[in-house]
C-alpha cells in the first residue's frame, strides 16, 4: 500500500490538469505527460463558457434543471448518477475557478454574469470573455505550475503515449511512452493511470479540434482491451468556419448574445446580406423552434442547416453556408462579451462580423463517445481511469454546449481522488512488480517503431490521413445511413490494409514529426471502424446520430450504452450492449418546438 | 516567382539542434484562403523541393491553429507571427519561413521555448488558493477590474514578444514582457496579489525588468495585442517601490 | 520499484537564454544607478551647462562672468569629481555594457519608431561620449586652466571654433547629447512607472521631442554667438591675465 502513490496522468488539457491537481493535494505524486506543453492543450479552443446552475439571474434555476436539461439534450442515453453528480457539484467549481482567479465576465454589482447557451430555456453559462476555455485551462495550469515548482509533479512534454502497461492479472501498471524529440521510448510505473487525452477530430481529417486530438490513446487503450463506448455519437457544431487546415468554431456564444441564423427567402439570392429587408430572409430556427429559438441544441440546429442546404438549396451563394448574424446587436456589448471569436473570424476570414454577417457551416466538433469508465471514472482495465472527452460518460447521445468544460474538471475531479484511493488500497504496488512486465511492453513498441521506419512502400500516410478524414466525414457525421457506413468500414479497411505500405520519407530517428503522425494515424484507422461500426448497429436516430431511415428515437431496442472492444485475432471491433441508468429521470420523448 | 497556381515557400530547415541551417524550396498549389500551415501541411503531403528533389516533411509545432494555443510561432518573411493566422494571400512572395532565431532549434521549425514555462515559476504567476476544496465563491470584482485583468491574461506563450525582443539574448538572460505582463496579472488580483512582493524582488535578480530597453517591438508583435509595455512600466514601477521599501525599510 | 525509469528525459540540447535569476544579483541596482545618474546629476548638469554657455549670446564679457561664478564656488574638484565625472563615468561605461549585451534589430523586419529610438539611444550615448571625451580633454585639461582663469574662458572657446571641423563636431555632439538626454527623460518615466498608459506616453513623447529641440536651439544659438562674434571683441588672452 501507497502512502503517496505515484499516479500517471497522461494529457495535460482541463481534464488531466484538474486531476493533477487532486492528486497532489492528497498527497500523491504525480507524472504528468503531454505531447505539446500542457498549457497549449486543445482545451484552450472552448470559447464560450462553463455551465453551473447558480441561479444568479432570479430566474429559479437549479441543479436539478441542469441535470434534467444535460439528460434531455444527451435523448436520455447517458446513466444518470454521475450526470447528476457533475451537475451538483458544477456551482462549486465555478466558485473554485473564480477563486483561482479566472477573470469570469462580471455584473455591474461584481458578481459572476452569465449567459443563455443551447438546449435550455436559463442564463447558466459563466464565461471569460469568448475564450472560457484559455482562461480555465491557464488558471489549473498555473495552479500545476505551483506544484511542479514544489516538486510534487513532474511534467513530461513533448512525449506521447503509446500504450499502457498491463500486468498478467490485467492490472495497469504503468505507460510506455516515447519522448517526441529523441524518440527514445521508455516505460514508467505507477499505482494508477488517468487517461485525459482528449478528443478524436483528426479521424474526420478537418474539424474544430485541434492537431493532437488524434484519440490515438483512446485507441491504443482499446486494442489493448480497454472498452471504448457509445463511439457513434459525434457532435457536429452548427456553426463553424470553412478553411483550408481545419474548420473553425463559431461559439454557441454567439447565438446565446443573439445572434441569428437565418438565409436569403430567395436561391441564390446575390445581394449584400445587409441590403435584405427582414422580411426576405429567412429565421428558419426560430419559425421552427419558436421556443428555443436559434438556441437548440447542436444536433437539431445542424440538422436544420442541413435541410436548409441541401434540401431547400438556400445556401448563401448556393454554397454550403448559412449566415450567423450579430450586426444588430451593439458593438461596445460585442466588444466586451465576444471579442476573441469575432478577432478569429476577422483574422481568418477577412470580414468584420460586427458589420458584415458571418458565413458558417456544421463542423465535426466533439465525440460524446470515448472510454468505457464505471462511475469511479475506472475503465475496465484496473488502475486504469479517464476523464474528459476521452471517456463517455457525461453527454448521452448529444452533448449541450457550455457542458464539456465542466464535464472535463468534474472529470478530473473524480478521477483524481479515485485514483489515489484506489493505489492506496491495493495489496500490491507497482513496485513489486517485476521489470519484465515493463520490458515486455518496451519491447513491442519498440519493434513497432522498427517495423514502421523500416517499411518499404509506396503510401503517403499524409495522403491516407486525407482519404480517412473524407470517408469519415462524408458518412460518419450528420445524416448517416447504412450503406454508407458499410462503404466506410470497406474502406477503413483498404485503408488498413494500404497503411502496411506505408513509407515514411523520413526515416531520422530524431523529432521525426511524420514518423509520430503515422503511428497515430494507424490508431485512428482502427477507431474510426468503432465508430463507423458502432454507427451502422444503432437503427435509431438518438441526439446526434441520425438515420432518415430510422428517424425516431427507439428505446426498446436501443436505451443502451454501444460497447465496442477489440478482437486482436479478428483485427477488428465487436460490441455489446450495457443498459443505461435511468433510475433519476424517466426518459420522454425530446423536443425543442416547445417548452420542455 | 510563384505563378498563379503556385506559392513559392523558402523554409529553413535544420536536422537537429547540432548541424547547420539550410533552405529548401517549394512549390505549393495555391488555393484562396490559405495560410502558412497549410502550405507546410501540403509539403507534408508531397515531399518534394522546387527543384524535383526528394525530401522530408518539415517539422513545426502546431495545435490549434486557431491562434489560441500559442504552438506555431516562427518567423516568417523575417518577422515573427503566428502561422495558422499567417494568410498566404496577405503575405509578400516568396515567403519566407524560418525559425526562431533566440531559442534552441530542436529541429527546422522546431524550437525550445521551455525558458518561459521556467520564467513564470520563478515570478510565482499563480493565485495561492488554499486548496480545491469548497470555500465558497471569489472575490468580487468589477466589471472594469475584470476588463483589465482579462486582456492580460490572454497570453498564449508564444514568445514573438521575446524573439522581437533587442534585449532578449544569451547575454542578458532577460525575462522578457510576457512574463512581465503575467506579474501585473497575478499583483492585480485580489488573492494574486499576497505573493506581490515575491514577485517584484524576483524581477530585481538579473536577467529582470531593468534588462528592458523599451524597444516596444513586444507590443508591436504580440498577436494578441497585449498591452505589454504598459505593463512593463506599471510593474516597472512596483518594482521601483519594493526595491526602495527594501532598501529603506528592510 | 520496477527498473523502467532510467535516465532523465533528455533535456534542451544547447543552452539557449537562461531564466531569470530571481533575486539573484546586483544588475537592477547598477541599471538603476545609471538610470538614475543620467538624470540626477548628469542630466542636471547638462541643463546648468547648456544655460550657463548660453551666456556667451550677451557677449564674452557676460560669458566670463559666468565662468568665473561657476569656478567660484566652494568645493569645486569635489563637486566636479563627485557630482560631474564620476557619475559620467560610471553612466558611460555601463551604457557600454548594456550596448555591448543588447542585440539592436531595427530593419525591415522590426521597423517601428519605438525600436529606432532604442537604437539611437545607444548610438547618441556613444556619440555623445567621444565628444565629450573631446570637449573635457581640450577644455578643462589643456590649454588655458579655466578654472583660475575664468576671464579666458570665451577668448579660449571662440579660438576653438576656428576650425569647422571642430563646430562640426561640436554641433554633432550638442544634437547626441541633446537627443540622449531628452528620450532618457522620456525612458526614465516610463521605464520607472512614472508615465505608464500608451496615451500619456505619446503625449509625453511630445514634451521630451520638444525638449529636445529646445536644447539643440540653445546649443545652436550658443554656437552661433561664438561663431559670429567679431573678432575685435574678443578679449586678448594676454600673459597678464593668466595666473599660473
Amino acid at each position: 500500500m501507497a502512502i503517496n502513490p505515484k499516479i500517471i496522468v497522461v494529457g495535460g488539457g482541463l481534464a488531466g490538469l484538474a486531476a493533477v491537481i487532486k492528486v497532489a493535494e492528497m498527497g500523491g505524486q504525480v507524472d504528468l505527460f503531454s505531447i505539446v506543453p500542457v498549457k497549449r492543450s486543445h482545451s484552450v479552443c472552448a470559447q464560450g463558457g462553463i455551465n453551473a446552475a447558480k441561479n444568479l439571474k432570479g430566474e429559479g434555476d437549479s441543479t436539478w434543471q441542469h441535470f434534467d436539461d444535460t439528460v434531455y439534450g444527451g435523448d436520455f442515453l447517458a446513466n444518470q448518477p454521475p450526470v447528476k453528480g457533475m451537475c451538483d457539484a458544477a456551482p462549486g467549481i465555478i466558485d473554485l475557478l473564480d477563486r483561482m482567479g479566472v477573470p469570469f465576465n462580471r455584473t455591474a454589482e461584481g458578481l459572476l454574469d452569465f449567459r443563455r447557451f443551447g438546449g435550455t430555456l436559463f442564463n447558466r453559462t459563466a464565461f471569460a470573455g469568448a475564450t472560457t476555455g484559455q482562461q480555465l485551462l491557464y488558471a489549473l495550469d498555473e495552479q500545476v505550475r505551483r506544484y511542479e515548482s514544489e516538486g510534487k509533479v513532474k511534467k513530461y512534454e513533448h512525449w506521447e503515449f503509446l500504450s499502457a502497461v498491463v500486468d498478467g492479472n490485467q492490472v495497469c501498471r504503468g505507460i510506455c511512452a516515447m519522448d517526441l524529440r529523441t524518440m527514445e521510448v521508455r516505460t514508467f510505473p505507477a499505482d494508477a493511470v488517468i487517461i485525459a487525452t482528449g478528443g478524436i477530430g483528426m479521424i474526420f481529417g478537418k474539424s474544430t479540434n485541434s492537431v493532437v486530438c488524434t484519440g490515438s490513446a483512446q485507441s491504443a487503450l482499446y486494442q489493448q482491451g480497454a472498452y471504448y463506448a457509445n463511439g457513434e455519437f459525434i457532435q457536429v457544431h452548427p456553426t463553424a468556419i470553412p478553411g483550408e487546415d481545419k474548420l473553425r468554431l463559431m461559439s454557441e456564444s454567439a447565438r446565446g448574445e443573439g445572434g441569428r441564423i437565418w438565409v436569403p427567402k430567395q436561391a441564390g439570392d446575390k445581394r449584400d446580406p445587409r441590403s435584405i429587408p427582414a422580411n426576405e430572409r429567412w429565421y428558419f430556427l426560430e419559425e421552427w423552434y419558436p421556443k428555443y429559438g436559434n438556441l437548440v441544441p447542436r444536433d437539431v440546429a445542424t440538422r436544420a442547416i442541413f435541410k436548409v442546404v441541401y434540401e431547400y438549396n438556400l445556401g448563401v451563394d448556393g454554397q454550403p453556408m448559412v449566415y450567423l448574424d450579430l450586426t444588430h446587436i451593439d458593438r461596445k456589448v460585442l466588444d466586451r462579451k465576444l471579442e476573441g471569436i469575432l478577432e478569429i473570424y476577422e483574422k481568418f476570414v477577412g470580414d468584420d462580423p460586427r458589420d458584415v454577417p458571418m458565413k458558417i457551416f456544421p463542423g465535426m466538433h466533439y465525440t460524446m463517445g470515448g472510454l468505457w469508465v464505471d462511475f469511479n471514472q475506472q475503465t475496465n482495465i484496473k488502475g486504469l481511469f479517464a476523464a474528459g472527452e476521452c471517456e463517455y460518460q457525461y453527454h448521452g447521445a448529444n452533448r449541450l454546449g457550455a457542458n464539456s468544460l465542466v464535464s472535463c474538471i468534474y472529470g478530473g475531479f473524480q478521477a483524481g481522488p479515485n485514483a489515489v484511493k484506489y493505489a492506496r488500497s491495493q495489496q500490491t504496488s507497482t513496485d513489486g512488480v517485476s521489470s519484465t512486465v515493463f520490458d515486455a511492453e518496451r519491447k513491442r513498441q519498440e519493434e513497432a517503431n522498427d517495423m514502421l521506419i523500416s517499411n518499404q512502400g509506396n503510401e503517403n500516410p499524409f495522403q491516407l490521413w486525407r482519404e480517412l478524414g473524407a470517408v469519415m466525414t462524408k458518412n460518419c457525421t450528420v445524416i448517416r445511413y447504412n450503406k454508407g457506413l458499410e462503404e466506410a468500414d470497406a474502406k477503413l479497411v483498404e485503408l488498413l490494409q494500404r497503411f502496411r505500405s506505408v513509407n515514411l520519407s523520413d526515416k531520422s530517428m530524431w523529432a521525426n514529426t511524420s514518423f509520430v503522425f503515422t503511428r497515430q494515424l494507424y490508431n485512428m484507422l482502427q477507431l474510426s471502424r468503432v465508430v463507423a461500426q458502432g454507427a451502422a448497429l444503432r437503427n435509431e436516430s438518438r441526439g446526434a446520430h441520425y438515420k432518415p431511415d430510422f428517424p425516431e428515437r427507439d428505446d426498446q431496442n436501443f436505451l443502451k450504452t454501444t460497447k465496442a472492444y477489440f478482437a486482436p485475432d479478428a483485427d477488428e471491433p465487436r460490441f455489446e450492449f450495457e443498459p443505461v441508468d435511468v433510475s433519476l429521470i424517466p426518459p420522454r420523448p425530446r423536443r425543442y418546438d416547445v417548452a420542455k | 516567382m510563384a505563378n498563379n497556381n503556385t506559392v513559392l515557400i523558402k523554409v529553413k530547415r535544420q536536422k537537429d539542434p547540432k548541424s547547420a541551417p539550410y533552405w529548401e524550396e517549394f512549390d505549393i498549389p495555391y488555393r484562396s484562403g490559405m495560410n502558412v500551415i497549410s502550405a507546410l501541411m501540403d509539403v507534408a503531403l508531397n515531399p518534394v523541393t522546387r527543384t524535383g528533389q526528394p525530401t522530408t516533411a518539415i517539422a513545426y509545432d502546431s495545435n490549434c491553429l486557431e491562434e489560441v494555443c500559442g504552438s506555431c510561432a516562427m518567423l516568417i518573411n523575417g518577422r515573427t507571427r503566428m502561422a495558422c493566422s499567417a494568410l498566404v494571400d496577405d503575405l509578400e512572395k516568396p515567403i519566407s519561413i524560418e525559425p526562431f532565431t533566440k531559442f534552441p532549434v530542436i529541429r527546422d521549425l522546431q524550437v525550445d521555448r521551455s525558458v518561459l514555462f521556467e520564467n513564470l515559476k520563478r515570478v510565482k504567476a499563480w493565485v495561492p488558493v488554499d486548496g480545491t476544496y469548497d470555500l465558497g465563491s471569489g472575490p468580487r470584482l468589477s466589471p472594469v477590474e475584470q476588463e483589465q485583468a482579462y486582456p492580460l491574461s490572454r497570453c498564449i506563450s508564444c514568445c514573438c514578444c521575446m524573439e522581437a525582443c533587442p534585449q532578449f539574448n544569451e547575454q542578458t538572460g532577460f525575462v522578457g514582457a510576457a512574463t512581465i505582463s503575467q506579474v501585473r496579472l497575478f499583483n492585480t488580483h485580489p488573492t494574486g496579489k499576497a505573493l506581490k512582493t515575491e514577485r517584484l524582488r524576483a524581477l530585481m535578480g538579473d536577467g529582470g525588468i531593468h534588462e528592458c530597453g523599451y524597444a516596444q517591438n513586444c507590443v508591436e508583435v504580440c498577436p494578441k495585442e497585449i498591452p505589454l509595455t504598459q505593463s512593463i512600466a506599471e510593474v516597472g514601477g512596483q518594482v521601483m517601490l519594493q526595491a526602495f521599501r527594501d532598501l529603506l525599510r528592510k | 520499484m520496477a527498473s523502467a525509469a532510467k535516465v532523465e528525459p533528455a533535456s534542451s540540447t544547447h543552452a539557449g537564454v537562461p531564466p531569470l535569476r530571481a533575486g539573484q544579483g546586483i544588475h537592477f541596482w547598477l541599471r538603476k544607478l545609471q538610470s538614475l545618474t543620467g538624470i540626477v546629476p548628469i542630466g542636471a548638469f547638462l541643463l546648468e551647462h547648456f544655460i550657463s554657455n548660453a551666456y556667451a549670446t550677451n557677449g564674452p564679457h557676460a560669458y566670463n562672468e559666468q565662468v568665473r561664478f561657476l569656478t567660484s564656488l566652494p568645493f569645486v574638484p569635489w563637486l566636479e569629481t563627485i557630482g560631474i565625472f564620476l557619475p559620467i563615468l560610471f553612466h558611460s561605461l555601463y551604457g557600454f555594457y548594456v550596448w555591448w549585451r543588447g542585440d539592436s534589430n531595427v530593419g525591415p523586419s522590426y521597423p517601428w519608431l519605438g525600436n529606432w529610438m532604442y537604437t539611437a539611444q545607444r548610438w547618441t550615448g556613444i556619440v555623445a561620449f567621444l565628444y565629450m571625451g573631446y570637449h573635457v580633454y581640450t577644455m578643462r585639461f589643456s590649454g588655458v586652466h579655466l578654472m583660475t582663469n575664468s576671464a579666458a574662458a570665451f577668448t579660449k572657446v571662440y579660438e576653438h571654433f576656428q576650425n569647422p571641423l571642430v563646430v562640426a563636431f561640436y554641433f554633432v555632439g550638442i544634437i547626441a547629447a541633446s537627443w540622449h538626454f531628452s528620450y532618457g527623460v522620456w525612458l526614465f518615466a516610463a521605464k520607472w512607472g512614472i508615465i505608464t498608459g500608451s496615451n500619456g506616453q505619446r503625449k509625453f513623447g511630445y514634451v521630451c521631442a520638444a525638449l529636445g529641440v529646445v536644447l539643440v536651439a540653445i546649443g545652436v544659438v550658443t554656437m552661433v554667438a561664438f561663431l559670429t562674434t567679431p573678432a575685435a571683441q574678443v578679449p586678448a588672452v594676454t600673459e597678464s591675465l593668466l595666473m599660473h
